[in-house]
């Protein structure tokens, strides 16, 4: 494991002030209800004596407390063991039936302290050394008495554990942060990088092409892995926006055409996010109608693919300049019981809810596949 | 310098942007053999803007990707100075955005550093001219551009002129679809000029928009600090 302490240590640090708060507040409280009451102790020296103990016993915690490097064991136990004394001594200072203890919630910080330092086994040790001593002090056990035990056995693990889930919590917040800030950094870098070997490849396939030969074929293979790259750095870009919301760029998966080699793309600077099953279902179509330019045009035909993004729809065109279909073709083929390509295109097409229109002559072929966009209008 | 100087005019005045020395050469060496006059070279934008106002080219061949000011910087800094320049993009990553700037900038041709010598010499000839030299994927990022625009809602006084007309939009449609300008007018029975006129347009208007937007922008933020 990498030191990843950072996090957790800032959660204990932010509950351990959180903590010194609350220990003042129950110091005031519990010297006041010693004020109150003071006419019912009957030891009012060992009572003044204590009061004093938590006085000063809190103030030490406090400034202990706020350096991480003192929160150790003996600091803990000394906590715990004061709270310990102080409950202890109850009986002696305010004489036998008592009902409120002399440090009453105090005793709840150095609770605290050990289910933050210790986690829910800490809290629940801790929790269960203060039930046991305040039920043994106690002549008999009261509702009162037994809900307030009840309580600081519950809240002790519970504090525990939910303080080694925010330190957890923290942990990973921590490892992502850090995952994220390098991912960005190796993307800079790869972009510098990246820049650099398009453009030997591009000079590598220019010149290649010129001087013929063997190397035109370094140049056609510079070329492809051009293609690649730049197919490769337009993926980077998008897929981590597109995983938490499920959709798909149909303008880099449109633009993934072009690796066919005999496909132009072209398409609007940004995004246009699908969801993924549309998508996927629309670039197939859009691949079915290039395997029938390879078909009936041939291998290595050109063919231009065009998308439009509208604010209800988007379309597809996909274009080629071959001698176009000839008339009664597809009608043949309809009557011959076959299912044309057309026929599964416009298929795939109305199940998306869209259109597929196709035109044809000697211009050669062209189809536009229109997709309603939902959540629009 | 110059060798096999143009037939009938003098040769058209190039300046060459790339921080590729092995680009930078290879594209010098062309344009001069082709008989064009190489006006100046530089390896960053701080360079090109150096050279630009004494060298006075024609025509800037420029790389995107270069050290700072960027290409899409030094194509409006270079078209503030002299808007009779042209910018002709030569792009090797193709960074679809990047380009898209530096035509609203006022670029007026877009090609990936893979094309072939000749269609270099080709377009730096026709930007030189004052034609544009639209691929597909830029034709198709231009009308991307125009639709987003037109989504965005046209702001409070947006001129009618800057949306396409219809005859725009369809030459525009035909370029992203592959269409050339001479199968273009073919088909739509109009004249290469009439074709290329419209491509142009589309592009002034974009320029344009950019413009008003930038302008908005700069009274926006000057309102902001009076509050």
């Amino acid at each position: 494991m990498p030191p990843a302490r950072g996090g957790a240590e800032a959660v204990e640090d932010r509950l351990f002030r959180a903590l010194a708060v609350l220990r003042a507040v129950m110091l005031l409280n519990a010297v006041g209800m010693a004020l109150y009451g003071a006419d019912d102790f009957q030891r009012p020296v060992l009572a003044a004596v204590c009061v004093a103990g938590m006085v000063l016993w809190t103030a030490v915690a406090t400034a202990a407390y706020a350096v991480p490097r003192h929160r150790r064991a003996w600091l803990l136990v000394a906590d715990l063991a004061v709270a310990e004394a102080l409950l202890v001594l109850t009986p002696w200072a305010k004489g036998e039936g008592f009902s409120a203890t002399v440090p009453g919630f105090w005793i709840a910080a150095s609770l605290l302290a050990w289910a933050v330092h210790w986690r829910w086994i800490g809290g629940l040790v801790a929790a269960a050394l203060l039930a046991a001593t305040d039920v043994a002090i106690r002549q008999e056990l009261t509702q009162s008495i037994y809900g307030n035990v009840l309580l600081i056995l519950v809240g002790g693990p519970v504090v525990g554990y939910m303080c080694e889930s925010l330190q957890r919590m923290a942990t990973e917040r921590d490892a992502a942060e850090r995952a994220a800030a390098t991912a960005a950094e190796r993307a800079r870098l790869a972009r510098a990088v990246h820049d650099g070997v398009l453009q030997v490849l591009a000079l590598v396939q220019r010149r290649g092409r010129e001087l013929g030969g063997d190397a035109a074929e370094l140049g056609r293979l510079a070329g492809e892995q051009e293609a690649a790259l730049r197919r490769l750095i337009r993926a980077q870009d998008a897929t981590s926006a597109e995983r938490a919301s499920g959709t798909v760029d149909l303008v880099r998966e449109l633009a993934a055409l072009e690796r066919r080699g005999n496909v132009t793309f072209s398409g609007p600077a940004g995004p246009v996010p699908l969801p993924a099953p549309v998508a996927t279902e629309l670039v197939a179509a859009v691949g079915a109608c290039l395997d029938n330019v390879e078909r009936h045009v041939g291998p290595g035909a050109p063919a231009w693919v065009f998308l439009e993004a509208l604010a209800d729809r988007v379309e597809v065109s996909v274009r080629d300049e071959g001698p176009g279909i000839p008339e009664g073709r597809l009608a043949a083929a309809e009557a011959d019981g076959r299912l044309g390509v057309s026929e599964s295109v416009r298929g795939r097409l109305a199940d998306l809810g869209g259109t597929a229109e196709l035109s044809t002559g000697s211009f050669g072929t062209e189809w536009v596949l229109t997709v309603p966009l939902e959540g629009t209008g | 310098m110059v060798e096999g100087a143009a037939p009938t005019a003098a040769p058209v005045r190039v300046m060459v942007v790339d921080d590729h020395p092995m680009w930078r050469d290879a594209v010098e060496r062309d344009l001069a053999a082709a008989g064009f006059d190489v006006v100046a070279v530089a390896a960053d934008g701080q360079q090109a803007l150096a050279r630009f106002p004494a060298a006075r080219p024609q025509v800037v061949v420029l790389d995107l990707q270069i050290p700072a000011p960027n290409g899409v910087e030094v194509t409006a800094e270079v078209l503030r100075q002299d808007p009779s320049a042209r910018v002709l993009i030569l792009s090797a990553s193709g960074e679809q955005s990047d380009v898209l700037e530096a035509v609203k900038a006022g670029a007026t041709g877009y090609l990936v550093k893979s094309a072939s010598r000749e269609e270099l010499l080709d377009a730096v000839r026709r930007v030189a001219r004052g034609d544009t030299v639209f691929t597909p994927g830029l034709a198709g990022l231009v009308l991307g551009e125009f639709r987003r625009m037109a989504e965005g809602g046209a702001g409070p006084g947006e001129p009618p002129g800057q949306q396409l007309t219809e005859r725009e939009t369809e030459v525009l449609k035909m370029v992203a679809k592959g269409w050339s300008y001479k199968q273009i007018a073919e088909r739509l029975v109009l004249s290469h000029r009439t074709v290329q006129n419209h491509v142009q347009n589309t592009l002034r208007k974009l320029q344009l928009h950019n413009r008003v937007e930038l302008t908005r922008y700069a009274i926006e933020q000057g309102l902001d600090e009076d509050d």
